[in-house]
C-alpha cells in the first residue's frame, strides 16, 4: 500500500473540500479517494491498483448512517448505512424485500458489517486483469482490454466494448429496478441523479471509471421511491461458490400484479452480465398485460437475453441468466415453475 | 513394499527392508538394515487404553484461543520486515536493476538481489528488501526499477507441445531437449493392441486436471534471528525442522551446528514446505547484512506464484473391456504439466491390474513456476482420469460401477470397503440411468478407490525422561504440521506408564532435540511412533528396575503400570510414590525406530452423492463417505480429521480450484482467494469418515495422503450419474455443465 495522507472529515462540505484540495496525482488512480467501509478500496490500495495521495474518511461525518421513510413509504438511505443494516431492516424486508435480499447476498457477514451502500455502488470491477497489479489494461490507462480475447468466463455478454468488465454491485441492479436515485455532493453543489443514469458504459463514459462521479464527488444518500411493485421485488444471485463470491449472473425483478396474476408493471435488471446494471425493457414490455405462467416466463427470459453477445468463454451465461430471469419473476409473482 | 529377508551372521538377527525417504516432499525408496525382532509390540488394536481412542488434540485450546505461536506471530526486538520483488513476465532477461530510489526511502535497511539473469515464469523472485515496517518494504520493492528484455514464452500445454514453440527449459550441455520429454514407458504395446481386438467395448478419452495450490493458511516464510554473533535461531514454517539449519547456515556464513531451527506450530504445508526456499535464502541474506532479526513471510500473491503447485495433467487413455466387465487392455499417453519443473503423475492404469497395459509418460514444460510435492503427488490426477474412465466403461456395458470395480479389483479389502461405502451412501437410491431423474435438481452417485504406502523409516530419535516428582517429558525435534503429532507422542508414553495424556509433556519442533523425519509422503506417524514407543518401553523398564525394591523385588518386566499406579506381587503404589524412588536427575531412555511397529500399504474408497441443478449448472455436494484402513489408528479423532480433510481438499479439486493463466500475458490471473475458489463452510456436504477396523494389523501406517485420492473421481462420477454429462476436465464448474448440456453430449473428448 503506497503511503498516503489520512483525513477525518466531520462534514460533507469538509469532505468535498479535502478531496478537492489534495494533490491530484499523475493518474486518475492516484487521485484522492473517500473511504467509508473500505471493503473494496483497501483491497485495491493493497495491490497498488489505487494509489491515492489522500484518503478522506467519511465515517466521521454524523447522520449518514440512517434509514428513514417518507409519508408515502419511500426510503432515504444514508450513504454510510451498512449492508447489514439494510438486510436486517424490518421495513425494507417487508416493503422492499428484493433490496434486503440483494444486501444479504453480498460477500460475508464480516464484510456486510462494514461495507456501506455508497461504497457498494462505487465498487471497482472484479475483472482479474484489472485486479492484477502488473497488468496495465484499458481501465488502468493501457491500450487493451485483455478480457476481450483472453480469459473472459466472468465477463460481459451485454454492453461490452471497448472494456468487457461486469459491474460487481449486487445492490445496483435492485436499486435500478426500484427506480432509485442517488444524491451526490461535489464542489459544484448537490445534485440528485437517477441511478440508471449514474453508471456509465465504457463506450459512452470515461473508460477509466464506472460512473459519473468526479474525484471530489461523494454520494450522500440513496432515495428509493415508494412504488406499486416494490413489495413484489426479489434479487436472485447465482454464485459458483456460495461462501463468498460475486455473481456470475443475477436478476433483480419487481412486478405489479392484478388479482388474476396479470402483469401491470414489470422491472427486470440483470447483474453480473454487463458493465452497468442491465435493464431489459423489451422483456418488461412483453410481460405487461400478460398472465404470469410458465410459458410466458420462458418467453420473457428468451427476450431478456436475445441481444446477448457472448465472448469466447461465457456463452453459458445466456442459458444461466435465462433460468434466473424465469425463477426471479416466478418468485416475485408468487407462482411456481 | 517389497520385503527382502536375509540372515546375517551377527548374534542379533537382522533383515533388510526398503523404506521411504522423503526428499523435497517426494518419497524415494531406500534399503536399510534393521533388527529382525526387537521387543514388545503394540498389542491388539482393541486393547489400548489411550491409543485407538478419541483423544482431543493437546494443542487445540492453544490454537483456538490464539495462544499458539506460529512463525507468522514472531516479533523480536529490532526486527525488520522483508518483502520480495517478483518478475511479472513469463520469460525475460534482466538487463538492469536500479535500487537507488528504493534505498533512499527512510526505513529501508537492506536490498539483496537474486543470483539470476533470466527468469522463466511470471512470479520469479528477483530481489528482496528489509525495512522497519512491512509497508515501507512494500513501497521499496515498488521503487526498484528493473529493465527486462522480454523473451518468447508459452504457458498453454497445447501450444508448448507444438514444434517451434518457445523453449521453456534451457538445453543441458550434453543434449538438446524439447518442451516435451519422455520420462517413462512401461507395458507391451503389441499385446495391448492384440487385446483391444478381443474387447466388447472400447473408450478413448482425454482427461485434464488443473494446476492446484497448496493454500496453506500460514504462508511460507522464516524469521531469522541473527544479530552478528556466533549463533542464529531460525523460526520456520516448515514440514522439516531438520531441513532448515544446513541451508540457513550456508547463507548466514555460520557452521550448521550454530543454527537452531524452531518450529513450534505451523500453518500447513501439504508438501510445499521443505528446506528454506528462496524466501528463506533472502531472509538469511538480509539478516546477515543488517545484523538484525528479519521476518520474511510471503504475501498471499507471492504464495500463489512462488511456492510451487500440484502439477496439472493431460491424459489420453484408451481402455477396452469385455461384456462381463473384465478389463482387457489400457493404453495411455500421460503429460505431466509441471511448469519449469518435472510434475508428477502416477502411471496408468493406476490401481487397475486387469488385462494388458501400455503407457508413456512425458513431462511437458510451460513457462510457469515449478510444481512441487502436494499431498499424494501425482495420485489424484491419475485417479480422476482412470476412475472416470472405469465409470465410462461400466455405463457403456451397462454394469453397476461398484460391481465393475469389484470385478477388476481382486483385493478383498476393496470388496468389503466398496460394500460398506455403498451401504453408507445409499447406493440403492441411485438411478442407473445417468441424468434419468425428473426435474431440474438431479441427484447422482459415484464411487472411486485409492491406495497408498504410508510406511516409515529410521530417522527419529526420541528421549523420554521421568523426573523424581513424576513428571514425564517426551522429546524429539519433529514438527507438528497440524496432523496431531504432539498428541499421539504424549499418548504413546502416557499409555505405556498407565497415565493420562495430560500427565506427559512433549517437547518438539527444535533442531537441538533428537533427530526426526521430515513430514512428507505420510511417513511421520510410522517413522516417529515406533521410536516413541521404543523410548517409552525402555523408560518403563528403567523405571521398573528402580521401583522394584518397593515391590518385593519384582522382575521389572512383571511390574504393571495402570490407572496411575505401579504394582506387582499384590503390592500397589501410586505413580508419585514410585517416582520418588528415582535418582535426583530422574531417568532418561533413548528410543530408536523399530520396523516391526509399523507397516505400509493402505486402501480406501470414497462414495459421493451430489445434486446438480441442470438449469444453472450448480453442483451441490450432498454427502461423501470415505472408508480407510490404516493398521493401528493412534488417535481416532485425528484419523477421522485426516479423512475429512482429504475429502474436502479433493472436493475443492473436483469443483472449484484451479489456476487460470493468460496465454498472451503468461501471467496467472487468480493468485488470490477471491478467484482461486477454495470450498467454504457453505460448500460442505455431510462428511462421513469411516475407519476400516477390519484391518487388524498391529502396526502404525500413515494415512494423510490416501484420504485425498479417490474423492475426486467419486464426485466426477456422481456428477455424470446426475446429469448424463461427462466432464473430463477439472474443476467441474457450472459453465462446463451448461455447455455440456447445450452440446447434449460428452465434451472435451479426443483420440489417443
Amino acid at each position: 500500500m503506497k503511503s498516503f495522507e489520512w483525513v477525518n472529515a466531520s462534514t460533507i462540505a469538509e469532505a468535498v473540500r479535502m478531496l478537492n484540495t489534495a494533490a491530484p496525482g499523475k493518474d486518475i488512480d492516484e487521485a484522492p479517494r473517500p473511504i467509508a467501509g473500505g471493503q473494496d478500496l483497501i483491497t485495491t490500495m493493497k495491490d497498488y491498483t489505487t494509489r491515492p495521495t489522500r484518503v478522506v474518511n467519511l465515517k466521521s461525518i454524523r447522520g449518514l448512517d440512517r434509514i428513514t421513510s417518507d409519508s408515502k413509504g419511500g426510503l432515504t438511505i444514508g450513504a454510510l448505512v451498512t449492508l447489514n443494516q439494510i438486510e436486517e431492516h424490518a421495513g425494507i424486508r417487508k416493503n422492499f424485500p428484493g433490496l434486503a435480499e440483494a444486501a444479504h447476498s453480498v460477500a460475508t457477514p464480516q464484510i456486510r458489517n462494514l461495507g456501506t451502500i455508497g461504497g457498494n455502488l462505487c465498487q471497482r470491477p472484479r475483472c482479474w486483469y484489472f485486479r492484477l497489479e502488473e497488468v496495465v489494461c484499458l481501465k488502468k490507462g493501457g491500450s487493451q482490454c485483455y478480457a476481450a480475447t483472453g480469459e473472459n468466463k466472468y465477463h460481459a455478454i451485454f454492453g461490452g466494448g471497448p472494456s468487457f468488465i461486469v459491474h460487481p454491485s449486487d445492490l445496483a441492479p435492485m436499486l435500478v429496478a426500484l427506480g432509485a436515485r442517488v444524491a451526490v455532493t461535489g464542489s459544484s453543489g448537490k445534485q440528485v441523479i437517477a441511478l440508471d443514469k449514474f453508471f456509465t458504459l465504457p463506450a459512452e463514459g470515461d473508460v477509466r471509471r464506472e460512473n459519473v462521479l468526479k474525484n471530489d464527488d461523494i454520494i450522500t444518500e440513496i432515495q428509493v421511491p415508494a412504488s406499486p411493485f416494490a413489495a413484489r421485488s426479489t434479487y436472485l444471485k447465482f454464485k459458483e461458490r456460495e461462501s463468498l463470491d460475486f455473481a456470475l449472473a443475477a436478476v433483480a425483478a419487481a412486478v405489479q400484479l392484478q388479482p388474476n396474476k396479470t402483469v401491470k408493471t414489470a422491472r427486470i435488471v440483470l447483474g453480473g452480465v454487463a458493465p452497468i446494471p442491465w435493464r431489459v425493457p423489451d422483456a418488461e414490455k412483453f410481460l405487461t398485460g400478460k398472465i404470469v405462467n410458465r410459458d410466458v416466463l420462458a418467453q420473457a427470459a428468451k427476450i431478456a437475453l436475445k441481444d446477448a453477445q457472448p465472448l469466447e468463454k461465457n456463452a453459458y451465461k445466456v442459458p444461466l441468466t435465462e433460468t434466473l430471469v424465469r425463477r426471479a419473476l416466478a418468485k416475485a409473482a408468487g407462482v411456481s415453475l | 513394499m517389497q520385503q527382502q529377508t536375509q540372515q546375517q551372521p551377527a548374534a542379533k538377527p537382522k533383515k533388510k527392508i526398503r523404506v521411504p525417504r522423503v526428499i523435497n516432499g517426494v518419497e524415494q525408496m531406500v534399503e536399510i538394515e534393521v533388527d529382525e525382532d526387537s521387543g514388545p509390540g503394540w498389542g491388539p488394536n482393541d486393547k489400548h487404553t489411550l491409543l485407538n481412542h478419541r483423544i482431543p488434540r493437546v494443542d487445540g485450546p492453544l490454537k483456538a484461543s490464539g495462544t499458539a505461536k506460529y512463525t507468522y506471530d514472531m516479533r523480536l526486538p529490532g526486527m525488520l520486515y522483508g518483502r520480495i520483488l517478483r518478475c511479472p513476465h513469463a520469460h525475460a532477461r534482466i538487463t538492469s536493476m536500479n535500487t537507488d530510489a528504493a534505498s533512499a526511502i527512510p526505513g529501508v535497511k537492506a536490498i539483496v538481489k537474486a543470483p539470476l539473469e533470466e527468469t522463466r515464469f511470471s512470479g520469479a523472485p528477483v530481489a528482496a528488501v528489509a525495512a522497519i515496517t512491512p509497508e515501507i518494504a512494500d513501497d521499496a520493492i515498488h521503487a526498484i526499477v528493473v529493465k527486462y528484455e522480454i523473451l518468447p514464452h508459452v504457458v498453454i500445454p497445447d501450444e508448448s507441445i507444438k514444434p517451434g514453440a518457445p523453449k521453456v527449459v534451457p538445453d543441458p550441455p550434453d543434449r538438446k531437449e524439447d518442451n516435451l520429454q519422455q520420462k517413462a514407458k512401461a507395458g507391451d504395446l503389441q499385446k495391448v493392441e492384440a487385446a483391444f481386438a478381443t474387447a466388447d467395448a472400447i473408450i478413448e478419452a482425454e482427461y485434464r486436471t488443473a494446476r492446484l495450490h497448496h493454500s496453506c493458511l500460514e504462508t511460507h516464510g522464516m524469521v531469522v534471528d541473527y544479530r552478528g554473533g556466533e549463533t542464529a535461531t531460525v523460526y520456520a514454517s516448515t514440514q522439516g525442522t531438520f531441513t532448515i539449519p544446513e541451508e540457513s547456515a550456508k547463507f548466514l556464513g555460520l557452521p550448521q551446528s550454530a543454527v537452531t531451527a524452531v518450529v513450534q506450530h505451523m500453518g500447513g504445508g501439504f508438501g510445499s514446505k521443505f528446506g528454506i526456499g528462496t524466501e528463506g535464502m533472502f531472509a538469511c541474506r538480509l539478516s546477515k547484512e543488517t545484523k538484525s532479526p528479519v521476518k520474511l513471510m510471503l504475501t498471499r500473491y507471492d504464495e500463489f506464484v512462488m511456492t510451487g503447485n500440484r502439477s496439472a495433467s493431460w491424459q489420453k487413455i484408451k481402455a477396452g473391456v469385455k461384456k462381463d466387465g473384465s478389463l482387457v487392455a489400457v493404453q495411455s499417453r500421460q503429460y505431466r504439466l509441471g511448469g519449469v519443473g518435472q510434475g508428477s503423475q502416477a502411471g496408468q492404469p493406476y490401481i487397475y491390474r486387469g488385462g494388458e497395459f501400455y503407457r508413456e509418460i512425458y513431462a511437458l514444460h510451460t513457462n510457469e513456476d515449478s510444481s512441487n510435492a502436494m499431498r499424494a503427488p501425482g495420485h489424484p490426477q491419475a485417479s480422476f482420469a482412470i476412475e472416470s474412465l472405469m465409470d465410462e466403461l461400466a455405463y457403456k456395458i451397462q454394469m453397476d460401477p461398484v460391481a465393475f470395480r469389484k470385478k477388476n479389483l481382486l483385493s478383498p479389502t476393496y470388496h468389503r470397503q466398496l460394500d460398506r461405502g455403498a451401504k453408507e451412501i445409499g447406493w440403492s437410491r441411485r438411478n442407473a440411468m445417468a441424468g434419468g431423474n425428473p426435474g431440474p435438481l438431479k441427484r447422482g452417485f459415484g464411487c472411486a478407490v485409492g491406495t497408498w504406502g504410508g510406511g516409515g523409516n529410521n530417522q527419529c530419535k526420541v528421549d523420554v525422561t521421568v523426573a523424581r516428582d513424576g513428571s514425564v517429558v517426551v522429546a524429539v525435534g519433529v514438527q507438528d504440521l497440524g496432523t496431531g503429532t504432539r498428541t499421539y507422542t504424549r499418548a504413546i508414553v502416557a499409555e505405556e506408564f498407565g497415565l493420562q495424556v495430560t500427565d506427559v509433556t512433549e517437547q518438539i519442533g527444535n533442531s537441538k532435540l533428537g533427530a526426526a523425519v521430515a513430514s512428507g509422503g505420510s511417513v511421520t506417524a510410522a517413522s516417529l511412533s515406533p521410536s516413541v514407543k521404543d523410548a517409552a518401553i525402555k523408560a518403563r523398564l528403567l523405571f521398573a528396575e528402580r521401583v522394584a525394591p518397593l515391590l518385593d523385588n519384582a522382575k521389572p518386566e512383571d511390574i504393571k503400570f495402570a490407572n496411575g499406579t505401579v504394582s506387582a506381587n499384590n503390592k500397589s503404589i501410586t505413580w508419585k510414590q514410585a517416582s520418588a524412588s528415582l535418582p535426583a536427575a530422574g531417568i532418561t531412555s533413548h528410543g530408536v525406530w523399530r520396523s516391526d511397529l509399523q507397516a505400509t500399504g493402505v486402501q480406501g474408497c470414497c462414495f459421493a452423492e451430489v445434486e446438480v441443478d441442470v438449469e444453472t449448472g450448480f453442483i451441490r455436494p450432498i454427502k461423501m463417505v470415505h472408508i480407510q484402513n490404516g493398521g493401528l489408528p493412534l488417535n481416532r479423532l485425528t484419523m477421522e480429521s485426516q479423512i475429512n480433510g482429504g475429502m474436502i481438499q479433493s472436493l475443492g479439486m473436483s469443483l472449484w480450484e484451479g489456476r487460470v493463466i493468460d496465454g498472451e500475458l503468461g501471467m496467472p490471473l487468480n493468485p488470490h482467494f477471491g478467484d482461486y475458489k477454495l470450498p467454504g463452510s457453505l460448500e460442505m456436504p455431510e462428511l462421513v469418515p469411516i475407519i476400516d477396523d477390519d484391518d487388524k494389523r498391529e502396526a502404525v501406517i500413515g494415512i494423510a495422503e490416501p484420504a485425498v485420492i479417490p474423492a475426486v473421481g467419486a464426485i466426477a462420477n456422481a456428477v455424470f450419474n446426475a446429469t448424463g454429462v461427462r466432464i473430463r476436465e477439472l474443476p467441474i464448474t457450472p459453465d462446463k455443465i451448461l455447455m455440456g448440456l447445450m452440446n447434449s453430449g460428452p465434451i472435451s473428448t479426443a483420440k489417443v
